[in-house]
């Protein structure tokens, strides 16, 4: 029931069911329509919790009635992916859309996270259902598989899905430190099997200055 | 049809002797053949009296005239761009999203208090369109520029649209526009979803919607 119209507007066709979506992001819908804010993205008294503590705060709503809502938000690039049961983690500014089916949470991304620029902390979405992601011009799924582990840069990544695994890398060597560094010293690096998804554009990290 | 998208940002327009385009001043990029572009310093079609009206209206957008023989690339700011082709009915849209039109179409100023009163009104103030907005009717093409992709969303009498007012667009047929408010209490507390203003638009035509809330 998701689907795109062009790249950057994500058209849901509801009939009485809820789907949760980024705040202030519908820009369209007709039928009858219900918007509703969701207090700490839906995760109860807990999960609000955990979300002020870790910075991962998103503001959620959710949307439900017969009819069809599209979303879009400032012109990003759309991408739809389908969850059978695995786990997708993304950034919360990442995050347009999801099934209100699909349970959302956070989790610790360790020095990867604050690598990229943002926090130590991620989203992670779970379940059966569909979700759309955000990037930063068209992004590129790339696969992992045991033989091919692949290595990203902080500030290009956007989400990933699967079981796998993820280490910082360091290229920091002597010439870093005397200023001379290549813009490349850190990258994450993914290990195991399942889906990355890359944006052709990079945040602003510490790693990218280095 | 008078333009051609060559991507979507740019459009081609074909300039043959004896029609005129109108297109907002500086917006040209390229052209090939005889081509004059004329500054229009009454900001568009009919006389002083039209002029005067826009002045007031503030939707004054600096035009100019495109007349010779040729073909001439539009573009401006890297916006995407729609091309809209009109057949008798009126587009309504925001002069300053104007990028080109056909001299065949009419233009002209419309009052938003006019529909819907007071609403109205406020709805201009609320969706950044003001006071009033530029209307264009008769047979031909416009073509009007917009942050992100534009979509189009048909309108019929059974089914009325809702539109985020910050991503509103341009709307064309016999529509009739208000503004609809869904304040509840929780947005008295901050709890709002942020979807507090909506444009409802019913009667039968459509409506162009952009894929961001930013305005140009």
């Amino acid at each position: 029931m998701f689907r795109l119209q062009g790249s950057k507007v994500l058209a849901v066709d509801m009939t009485g069911d809820a789907v949760k979506a980024k705040n202030g992001s519908m820009v369209a819908y007709d039928g009858q329509m219900a918007f509703k804010k969701m207090s700490g993205g839906g995760e109860g008294i807990r999960g609000m919790v955990t979300r002020r503590l870790t910075g991962e705060q998103m503001t959620v709503m959710e949307v439900k009635g017969h009819g069809t809502c599209w979303f879009a938000d400032r012109a990003s690039e759309i991408n739809l992916v389908s969850l059978q049961g695995d786990k997708l983690y993304v950034e919360s500014s990442n995050l347009l859309a999801t099934d209100a089916a699909l349970r959302t949470g956070t989790s610790f991304t360790g020095l990867r996270g604050a690598s990229q620029g943002n926090g130590l902390f991620t989203t992670t979405v779970e379940g059966h259902g569909q979700a759309a992601i955000m990037s930063d011009g068209a992004a590129v799924v790339l696969r992992v598989s045991p033989q091919y582990p692949l290595t990203v840069d902080p500030g290009a990544y956007v989400a990933h899905q699967g079981n796998l695994r993820q280490s910082l890398q360091s290229g920091v060597t002597f010439r870093t430190l005397m200023g001379e560094g290549g813009g490349e010293a850190f990258q994450i690096r993914f290990e195991g099997d399942g889906l990355v998804y890359v944006q052709p554009s990079e945040r602003n990290t510490i790693a990218g200055d280095v | 049809m008078a333009f051609r998208e060559i991507n979507s940002k740019m459009i081609e327009a074909s300039v043959v002797p004896g029609q005129r385009l109108f297109s907002q001043r500086g917006a040209m990029l390229a052209y090939k053949g005889d081509v004059s572009f004329t500054p229009n310093m009454t900001g568009g079609q009919g006389g002083v009296m039209s002029m005067i009206g826009r002045r007031v209206a503030n939707e004054d957008t600096p035009l100019m005239t495109v007349e010779g023989s040729g073909t001439v690339l539009f573009g401006h700011g890297g916006h995407h761009i729609q091309v809209i082709n009109l057949a008798g009915d009126t587009l309504y849209v925001e002069a300053d999203r104007l990028l080109a039109f056909e001299g065949t179409l009419q233009q002209g100023t419309m009052f938003l208090g006019s529909q819907g009163g007071v609403m109205g009104m406020v709805r201009g103030q609320i969706s950044g369109q003001g006071l009033f907005t530029t209307t264009l009717k008769g047979h031909g093409s416009v073509a009007v520029m917009a942050h992100g992709g534009v979509f189009e969303v048909p309108i019929t009498p059974q089914r009325p649209v809702h539109v985020d007012p910050q991503a509103y667009v341009a709307h064309h047929g016999d529509v009739r526009n208000k503004l609809s408010t869904a304040l509840g209490w929780r947005d008295m507390v901050g709890r709002g979803s942020g979807e507090a203003f909506q444009l409802e638009l019913s009667g039968s035509g459509a409506v162009y919607v952009q894929a961001s809330e930013e305005k140009l």
